[in-house]
């Protein structure tokens, strides 16, 4: 046991410890990549950093999206695959599919599939008449796109653990519900969502970190571009460590990114606290 | 009708890689029904230097070495959790759990200066370390879960038989837990394929790239020619060992992600 324990500790927690001690550091070219302790300055740097805020506030946007959208695609898909169907096995095999391929794989093929004019979505596009879309020129459209690739990968990660929670909620309460007259609406709110909750929430807490340290699809599928416009806050931090080798900085940005995920983390799990007693309405 | 859209939106942008990994480039920007067919990209990236099997080569052996390390540490780490006090566990599991969705994209730079420190860059078993560390928590989760499934009047049994730990373990415990084995080692060995930050800051020798990076500098590699076909060939070659692999062992994956998820 205590080896994996020890081994855990030096890949997760000295790593975070370390950069809260560079984060006090200067470490770039000019300090010749010797570590020399300025305080706070790095923090004061990153507040009037407006680069930073600005990823910081595209990280979020495609996090809460892309999260969002697979929760929603990822419970239908789920309630699909939960319905005796034939062919179901093959089904969920090929629905898995998408999750398993590597990021940057898969994030090549989008570029391809996104090509203006001539990747297949425009060439439908045109083929009916509507004018193309610019899907990675275009800083209004390029991070829908990116959080279209993101759902497309992920949404079967989403439906897999909602379908192991569709499967542990009775059928004789929806039969019960039926009696009662309920439609499959009423039976969907009622009581589905309320069972299906613990599940959800460890799905959003599960992507939701994942999603904002989205980094491979970023850096393969657009670069950041256009115009900075898809840049993640760990993009960001990596650009700093590797490109312009200013690691105090770069290792600032990380924390940043780790603070920003916590305080969400937070703020679904608070989410769920605050609405279980109203959703469980004295059924449990 | 809603299975057909389930099965197009899934397979479709694979099936439109297929379809223009084989077709001329010149013909890409023309008619899609235009156009012969050709091998040329297949052939290009297989007699490219270094060919494109040796990034799959490399994936795999990082991925196997990873799981066999993986399994060896897990494994008497799970057992020993399994047989601490519900309490005492749960307190530990909830860290595990953390570290399992901890977005370790972030550990990168720390992970990259102990490659310096310690001279492990460019060297694929070498990166099977912090693989292993980083598949150790769903690993643990799993493993944990499925100890605790076996009743411990059986592991009692085999011990007033005078059975010692290990024996117990070889013989006893492991044989049943071989359903939980096998869908860890697929979880784990799927995230050392895939894993990309990581490979891509400790190998730097074009010939020991793993698959995501060898893809990330193929897409880099050609800013202002846009060689789609080859792109497109690319994304099959390094697609086929894992749908194999997903179709073979779709059992495994799935009840390894949802058992991950209920009892983590």
């Amino acid at each position: 046991m205590a080896p994996a324990l020890l081994l855990l500790l030096a890949v997760f927690a000295l790593p975070m410890l370390q950069y809260a001690w560079l984060s006090t550091q200067a470490q770039t070219v000019l300090t010749e990549l010797e570590p020399q302790p300025v305080g706070l300055a790095q923090w004061q740097r990153l507040l009037q950093d407006g680069r930073f805020w600005q990823d910081a506030f595209q990280t979020l946007r495609f996090g809460l999206c892309s999260v969002g959208l697979e929760l929603v695609l990822g419970l239908a898909v789920a309630l699909l695959l939960n319905q005796p169907l034939r062919g179901r096995t093959l089904l969920r095999t090929v629905s898995l599919l998408p999750w398993a391929l590597p990021t940057t794989v898969m994030a090549l093929g989008w570029r391809w599939i996104f090509n203006d004019p001539f990747g297949p979505i425009n060439l439908l596009l045109a083929q009916v008449g509507l004018p193309t879309v610019s899907f990675l020129g275009d800083p209004a459209i390029t991070w829908l796109s990116m959080v279209w690739a993101d759902t497309w990968k992920t949404t079967p990660f989403v439906a897999l653990l909602l379908l192991a929670g569709l499967q542990t909620i009775p059928a004789d309460l929806y039969e019960a519900a039926a009696l009662e007259g309920a439609n499959r609406w009423q039976s969907l709110r009622r009581i589905t969502l309320p069972l299906l909750s613990p599940y959800i929430l460890i799905a959003v807490l599960f992507r939701l970190a994942q999603a904002l340290g989205v980094f491979d699809l970023v850096q393969v599928l657009t670069a950041g571009g256009p115009a900075g416009s898809t840049e993640s806050l760990a993009l960001y931090a990596y650009i700093n460590a590797m490109r312009f080798l200013d690691f105090g900085y770069s290792a600032t940005l990380m924390l940043a990114a780790f603070l920003l995920m916590l305080l969400l983390s937070g703020g679904a799990v608070l989410l769920w606290l605050v609405s279980r007693p109203r959703w469980a309405g004295g059924q449990r | 009708m809603n299975r057909l859209l389930l099965i197009l939106w899934s397979l479709g942008p694979m099936l439109w890689q297929l379809y223009t990994s084989f077709r001329p480039n010149a013909t890409l920007t023309g008619n899609p029904m235009q156009g012969g067919w050709t091998l040329e990209h297949y052939q290009a990236l297989l007699g490219g230097n270094p060919p494109f099997w040796r990034y799959l080569l490399n994936s795999g052996v990082v991925g196997l070495s990873s799981t066999l390390l993986t399994l060896v540490v897990a494994v008497p780490c799970a057992y020993g959790l399994s047989r601490l006090g519900r309490k005492t566990a749960r307190n530990v599991n909830v860290l595990v759990a953390i570290a399992a969705a901890f977005p370790y994209v972030l550990l990168f730079l720390a992970l990259l200066q102990l490659a310096r420190d310690l001279h492990l860059g460019n060297n694929l078993l070498a990166l099977s370390l912090p693989y292993t560390g980083l598949s150790l928590p769903l690993a643990i989760l799993l493993l944990q879960a499925s100890f605790r499934d076996i009743p411990p009047e059986l592991e009692e049994a085999a011990r007033l038989e005078g059975l010692g730990l290990w024996q117990r373990l070889r013989w006893v415990l492991l044989p049943l837990m071989a359903p939980a084995i096998a869908s860890a080692s697929l979880l784990i060995f799927l995230f050392c394929w895939n894993e990309y930050p990581i490979a891509l800051t400790w190998l730097s020798r074009a010939d020991l790239l793993t698959l995501a990076p060898a893809m990330a500098r193929i897409a880099g590699s050609s800013v202002f020619t846009v060689p789609y076909g080859g792109f497109a060939a690319a994304t099959v070659l390094g697609s086929i060992p894992l749908i194999v692999l997903v179709l073979v062992f779709q059992r495994q994956i799935v009840s390894g992600l949802t058992q991950g998820a209920i009892k983590g």
